[in-house]
């Protein structure tokens, strides 16, 4: 039943992940879908979609209309059966002649499975016109073969914004905040960010709802705090690029590692906390102490819609807590520091991906786990769900959130 | 196609889904990405299509791709199969597969040895140059030519809707009232309505039915087939307007040799026309002192486009204005096929008269939604019994919708 499955630390990327069962009902997202969400909340950010009727078609499900409320534009460019034999090259120019012409500042390509396959080049393609244009151009390949799920169409859309990204002088008191909208209502804000404002730095929100000028003047901060898996690759490319450090915070659930981001944030902006955080990690250090203790020996299984599930493992299995399953939407590279952490711990859960979630929970009720978490659609199962609150949310006031979710399930 | 603005026209693959995707204890396998399927189930949730037939894909990785790999097909089956027990899996290949050339056919063959206790039936029309409509016809012929048993003609009258598809709007509350009318005027019974009503059983006896009633040109090839194997005689023919239904009725009687009870014929004119009563002085005015404003400008189906003209024009003294439709296939010089660009240029000078059109031209060019006759469009339609556009009571409704939008205009 689970014979086929890869154990977590077998697993070296995305792609080596089995499903829990072979047929898919109704399935992950593809990762275009991302992708043309994002492009559609970026201002001044125009896009061309490359691929079949079908992804064309699909794209506007969340990318609806064909021009933006401030002269973007998604236009689409539909394949036939001549370029997949001859390749798009000629046409993906000519058209993106015509969206500089129709005045876009800045282009984003989205290539779906197509164009993946028929291996047509991007980068040369952009390279040989990108002189003849006024509009920047920049390009994501997101065939989903490659890419099974939706999260790399989130964090290689994120990352490719470098492509779009000015070198410019560094701003000492200039910090991107990566993962987190300018405009964001939904997901509350950090408490760490009004301190950093307090202590006069100035911050730049890079996420869809920022504007293309926000991508464009990134380079010029002296850090990056990232709150987000989807923006990691975008800080690591940042660093890569253009000498930007980061700190990530995002995957980081423990007291003791927040508040040692938090004084890396500090030495690298070059100030000093004055006991800000104390009584919200007092009260987080209180809680996971109460944690270690009753949830001690639990097993758990993951589901979907849970964003980080390695680093989230690696915290329950630092509590005692024991991982049975994780359906795994993606492996970053970064999750190998959480691995180890749970192989450390004299763990190796099976990884899998849950593609029939009305099957596949009857596959997991056999694992017996003492509580799940994540999507379940039986109400029976102890389940922890709607962990996508937690989603953008960052430091001890997170981790006091998760620990009393629960707290709130399992009666402790 | 290139470079587009708005929605391409539909691939031959999204024609065969839409078509196969309401028959009920079937399943359909995608063999491709499993993206394609989740939005083309989202998709017909959204035109009201949920959980009938059930839509299952394999996906596929670089693994598979590279070498040819298609365990996950022979899994996959295997896993529909326990689940669900249909008695049909229809097969759909994806864009990926079609370019490295699977071939899904050979694979059936071999799946069908393995589960003879299941139909396997394979569906092609995916290449990139075939649109949606390649696939229905397609789609349509290969259920009637795979799926029938060898049947007797039912002792009583009996008739099947052919060409009802989830790809039309309003689909449902169309084939709802083709169905009374039909019953209605002959006191028929429906055998089978393909595709929009039907299970796998409905379409094992369709060959049972004295006539076939096909509402789309992409249905008749469908017809012919079962005129030839069954003797079945059937009409072509979408019906609008109140004459227009009547003189529908009257062609099905003619060709079974039977009547239709006048009486309810009768009945539903006069009930149409009382409807329409109060609203007929004004549209008399208008068609012959403001043409403009009753000139019809509609842009969806061939078939469809063809139906509301000619109940506007003939029955209600209407002007034709710019129409189109949406298939580069099925124009004529009667009534061209307009590209995307032809249909911006032409929706940007229309100042005057009566426009319907898909609901994401009338979104785009700032019009009431209520005169969609067509797709796309991006709202949800998860009511079936939304007034028809056909039939007797689609008359109605029709005029009702003019009679508002030349009320919103004046």
């Amino acid at each position: 039943m689970f014979d086929h499955l890869k154990k977590l630390s077998a697993v070296k990327s995305g792609n080596g992940i089995k499903f829990l069962s072979p047929a898919v009902f109704p399935g992950n997202h593809c990762p275009m879908r991302i992708a043309s969400v994002i492009v559609e909340d970026i201002k001044g950010l125009s896009s061309l979609l490359v691929g079949t009727p079908e992804c064309a078609t699909h794209s506007r499900l969340f990318s609806p209309l064909p021009e933006g409320r401030h002269g973007e534009l998604h236009w689409l460019y539909v394949i036939d059966s001549n370029e997949v034999v001859f390749g798009c090259r000629e046409g993906i120019m000519d058209a993106l002649r015509k969206m500089d012409r129709a005045g876009a500042e800045a282009i984003l390509i989205i290539g779906t499975c197509i164009p993946e396959l028929i291996g047509e080049d991007m980068e040369g393609l952009i390279h040989e016109i990108q002189p003849e244009l006024k509009a920047r151009v920049a390009f994501v390949m997101l065939g989903q073969f490659k890419n099974v799920s939706y999260p790399p169409g989130s964090w290689k859309t994120m990352e490719a914004m470098a492509s779009l990204m000015d070198s410019a002088g560094r701003d000492g008191m200039r910090v991107n905040i990566l993962g987190r909208s300018p405009v964001e209502e939904h997901i509350p804000r950090p408490a760490l960010l009004d301190h950093l404002e307090s202590a006069e730095l100035k911050l730049r929100y890079l996420a869809p709802g920022a504007s293309l000028d926000d991508f464009r003047q990134a380079p010029d901060a002296s850090l990056n705090i990232v709150l987000s898996p989807f923006a990691q690759p975008l800080a690591v490319r940042m660093e890569k690029d253009f000498g930007t450090p980061f700190i990530a915070l995002h995957d980081k659930y423990d007291p003791a590692e927040i508040e040692k981001a938090y004084a890396d944030i500090a030495d690298a902006a070059g100030f000093s906390w004055n006991g800000e955080f104390d009584a919200e990690k007092l009260g987080a250090e209180n809680l996971q102490a109460k944690a270690a203790e009753r949830l001690k020996g639990m097993s758990f299984v993951f589901s979907q819609r849970i964003d980080m599930p390695v680093p989230l493992a690696g915290y329950f299995t630092g509590l005692g807590m024991e991982p049975l399953l994780l359906h795994l939407e993606e492996y970053y590279p970064a999750d190998s520091v959480h691995v180890k952490k749970i192989k450390d711990a004299g763990h190796d859960p099976l990884v899998c991906r849950i593609t029939h979630i009305a099957e596949d929970e009857k596959l997991i009720r056999e694992l017996k786990p003492d509580v799940c978490f994540g999507y379940f659609q039986k109400t029976d199962i102890q389940c922890v769900s709607d962990m996508y609150d937690f989603y953008g949310q960052t430091g001890y006031g997170r981790t006091v959130n998760i620990l009393k979710r629960i707290f709130e399930v399992t009666g402790e | 196609m290139g470079l587009l603005r708005f929605k391409p026209i539909p691939s031959g693959r999204m024609g065969t889904l839409w078509t196969l995707s309401t028959i009920k204890n079937a399943a359909l396998v995608e063999f491709g990405c499993m993206g394609h399927m989740l939005y083309s189930g989202v998709t017909l949730k959204h035109g009201g299509v949920n959980d009938l037939c059930r839509l299952y894909s394999t996906h596929i990785d670089e693994t598979d791709i590279a070498l040819g790999g298609t365990d996950r097909l022979e899994h996959t089956v295997a896993g529909v199969i326990k689940n669900d027990s249909p008695k049909v899996i229809f097969f759909l290949p994806s864009a990926v597969p079609e370019v490295i050339g699977t071939d899904l056919r050979a694979l059936c063959d071999e799946l069908q040895q393995e589960h003879p206790e299941v139909k396997m039936i394979p569906f092609g029309q995916g290449g990139f140059n075939v649109y949606q409509h390649e696939g229905i016809k397609n789609a349509l012929l290969t259920l009637v030519k795979s799926i029938p048993a060898e049947t007797e003609r039912t002792p009583e009258p009996s008739f099947n809707i052919i060409g009802s598809c989830a790809d039309l709007f309003r689909f449902q509350a169309d084939a709802q009232e083709t169905v009374r009318v039909v019953e209605g005027a002959f006191g028929m019974k429906t055998l089978c309505v393909l595709t929009s009503d039907t299970c796998v059983e409905d379409i094992e006896r369709i060959g049972s039915a004295h006539i076939n009633l096909v509402i789309r040109r992409e249905g008749e090839a469908a017809a012919k087939y079962l005129q030839r194997k069954y003797g079945t005689p059937y009409i072509l023919h979408r019906p609008y307007g109140i004459d227009g239904t009547a003189e529908w009725l009257e062609r099905i009687g003619r060709m079974l040799g039977i009547s239709p009870a006048k009486e309810f014929i009768e009945a539903e004119k006069s009930i149409a026309r009382k409807r329409l009563e109060p609203v007929m002085p004004h549209f008399r005015h208008m068609a012959r002192a403001h043409q403009e404003d009753v000139t019809l400008h509609l842009g969806a189906h061939a078939d469809v486009v063809g139906g509301i003209l000619s109940f506007g024009c003939r029955e209600l003294g209407f002007h034709k204005g710019i129409c189109w439709c949406d298939n580069p296939d099925m124009g004529t010089d009667e009534l061209p096929y307009y590209s995307e660009e032809k249909w911006i240029s032409a929706v940007e000078g229309l100042k005057d008269g009566l426009f319907m059109s898909s609901g994401e031209i009338l979104e785009w060019s700032g019009r009431s939604l209520s005169m969609q006759i067509s797709y796309p469009d991006r709202l949800w339609h998860l009511h079936p019994f939304e007034p028809p556009f056909m039939g007797f009571r689609g008359a109605v409704n029709l005029a009702n919708l003019w009679i508002n939008c030349n009320i919103e205009r004046w």
